[in-house]
């Protein structure tokens, strides 16, 4: 059974803000999603099980150097940077 | 009846990161060479952007192999990659990839010259996280180390003293880098240690409640914060109170330990399989071959030079705290009657010239193992004295030529009696004050006589035999 403390407890794990007035609609939603998980644990996977959907196993690269990124390229996408660096702000 | 006051005993466990010394990071083909400009060593899969697919560097299984053997652990037939979640900006992808249900290597131990084992309890592979700058109140993030492959060896809380605990940490810096898996340099952050540590008191078996002391990166600090965290414990017990199960950080100006996490914060890793990553399923022809390629481990190797060859413990442990240094003594003993001979030159004159222990572990010297070896097979076979070979090494360390180079065919060959008389009485006659101290009861003053006697055959008089010629002509 997912509980409200449940769905309070993810929020925090999440860093997400939830409404009061959303805890209960949010609490079904998420005994909905694991119902589904459960069905899924359940279904017969055969005997052998499988341990991914394409049976891979051992795919391995080797150990060879390809050339990195320019810093710009790799700091394009940061929602803010300072010298060469991505920047986290201190929320304080 | 007295009240005995009860001593505590120290229990600590080690978790161990260790830098593997792969060329390329361990999901992507990037460099892990330390340094490097900020967020140049990076690509979309190391900094874990969305629709990328890691896929594990081949190496990094096998270097982990070689520390699993080194330690004496089993290596697994399967091993998964799991995924370690939380929300801290070293990490870009808000998780680590790490190994939680199914480990590569598990069990094994590090012998420490006690003869305590110190047992693991598994190691696992995973990645390393980002560097964080902070600065001005802001937090400034580098990935270049983010992606580095890491294992991490997992001690049972098996040690019982801050000495066990250095020379835990120094056993396993030492393996690691005689089998080639990492340069284990602490000040670099290629090995870094989170220490647990409780304390009980002696005789019971009960475990106290534990801390752990994060991100250890020295031994000389490992033994501060572990000694602080020892004496705070026990005053906490002995003033009636509790120690909390925490997570410590040790500040090395003021030598303290203070709490990392505050209370509200959730501490829920929620790991899972990591489904961007297969099954390996390790290839029992690869662990063999790796096994056969194994060197002798340094502990086999000290324990076999002092049964084989007679040298001391000490020096033993000398020989084989680096595999380059264990590696000459192995090449310049080849033939050579006392090995011992040559594990004091390599220990007296070699180490003087090799002061720091970077010096010791390239071990450059510019005398070849052969060019060793040479030297004391001469004085094996009576050629030269101890005299002369010490000063003609000095001379080979100088130049890097050989001892033939130095020694002249005239330097060579012993002294004989008759001529040996003649240098002694010589020695006597030219140094009256001597001979009247040795007279007067002043036995150092012999040193004097066959002192001279040593200079004028140019070492190559036996100066036992001198000092007997020299009693019994002034006796």
């Amino acid at each position: 059974m997912v509980t409200r403390e449940d769905v309070e407890n993810i929020a925090l794990l999440s860093k997400l803000f939830v409404p009061e007035e959303e805890l209960d609609g949010l609490t079904e939603s998420m005994q909905e999603i694991i119902n589904f998980a459960d069905a899924i644990n359940n279904a017969p996977a055969g005997d052998e099980g499988f341990d991914n959907i394409n049976n891979l196993s051992n795919v391995f690269r080797e150990d060879e150097v390809i050339e990195s990124y320019p810093s710009e390229e790799i700091l394009k996408n940061a929602p803010e940077q300072a010298e060469d660096h991505f920047l986290v702000r201190n929320r304080e | 009846m007295g009240c005995e006051a009860v001593k505590y005993e120290l229990v600590s466990g080690f978790e161990t990161h260790i830098e593997l010394s792969t060329k390329t990071k361990i999901f992507c083909g990037c460099t892990t060479q330390f340094g490097g400009d900020p967020n140049t060593h990076c690509c979309p899969v190391c900094i874990g952007l969305p629709g990328t697919l890691p896929v594990l560097n081949r190496e990094v299984v096998r270097f982990a192999i070689k520390a699993g053997l080194a330690v004496h652990g089993k290596i697994a037939d399967i091993a998964k990659m799991d995924r370690k979640n939380y929300c801290y900006p070293d990490l870009s992808k808000a998780y680590q990839i790490s190994q939680l249900y199914a480990p590569l290597i598990i069990g094994g131990y590090v012998e420490l010259s006690n003869g305590r084992k110190i047992r693991l309890h598994h190691i696992h592979i995973e990645e390393d996280a980002g560097k964080l700058i902070h600065r001005h109140g802001d937090t400034y993030v580098d990935y270049n180390r983010g992606g580095v492959p890491l294992i991490e060896i997992v001690s049972e809380p098996d040690i019982r003293s801050i000495d066990e605990a250095k020379e835990y940490v120094e056993r396993l810096q030492q393996v690691m880098r005689w089998v080639g898996v990492s340069d284990c340099k602490m000040q670099e952050g290629s090995m870094r240690c989170d220490v647990n540590i409780s304390v009980r008191p002696e005789g019971t078996e009960a475990f106290g409640t534990r801390t752990e002391i994060k991100n250890m990166n020295s031994i000389t600090n490992i033994a501060r914060a572990m000694e602080y965290e020892y004496d705070r414990q026990v005053d906490l017990i002995e003033s009636g109170g509790k120690v909390v199960q925490e997570t410590l950080r040790f500040d090395d100006v003021t030598g303290t330990t203070s709490s990392m996490r505050s209370k509200e914060d959730a501490h829920d890793y929620r790991y899972f399989r990591d489904p961007d990553l297969v099954t390996i399923n390790v290839p029992r022809d690869e662990v063999e071959a790796l096994r056969a390629e194994m060197p002798e481990l340094p502990a086999d190797k000290c324990r076999r030079y002092i049964e084989e060859y007679s040298i001391p413990e000490k020096d033993a442990q000398l020989l084989t705290k680096y595999r380059r240094i264990s590696e000459y003594f192995d090449e310049a003993i080849d033939g050579v009657k006392s090995p011992k001979t040559v594990s004091n030159f390599i220990i007296g004159q070699m180490f003087r010239r090799t002061e720091t222990e970077s010096d010791k572990e390239l071990f450059a010297v510019p005398t070849t193992p052969a060019q060793l070896n040479e030297l004391v097979k001469l004085l094996d076979s009576g050629k030269i004295r101890n005299n002369l070979a010490k000063s003609t090494l000095e001379k080979m360390l100088d130049s890097g030529k050989g001892a033939t180079d130095f020694i002249s065919e005239s330097d060579m060959g012993g002294v004989d009696d008759a001529a040996l008389l003649e240098l002694c009485k010589n020695a006597v006659d030219s140094n009256p004050k001597a001979v009247e101290d040795f007279k007067n009861g002043k036995e150092k003053a012999i040193k004097a006589l066959v002192g001279n006697v040593m200079k004028n055959s140019r070492g190559k008089a036996d100066a036992m035999a001198a000092e007997a010629k020299i009693k019994e002509l002034i006796g």
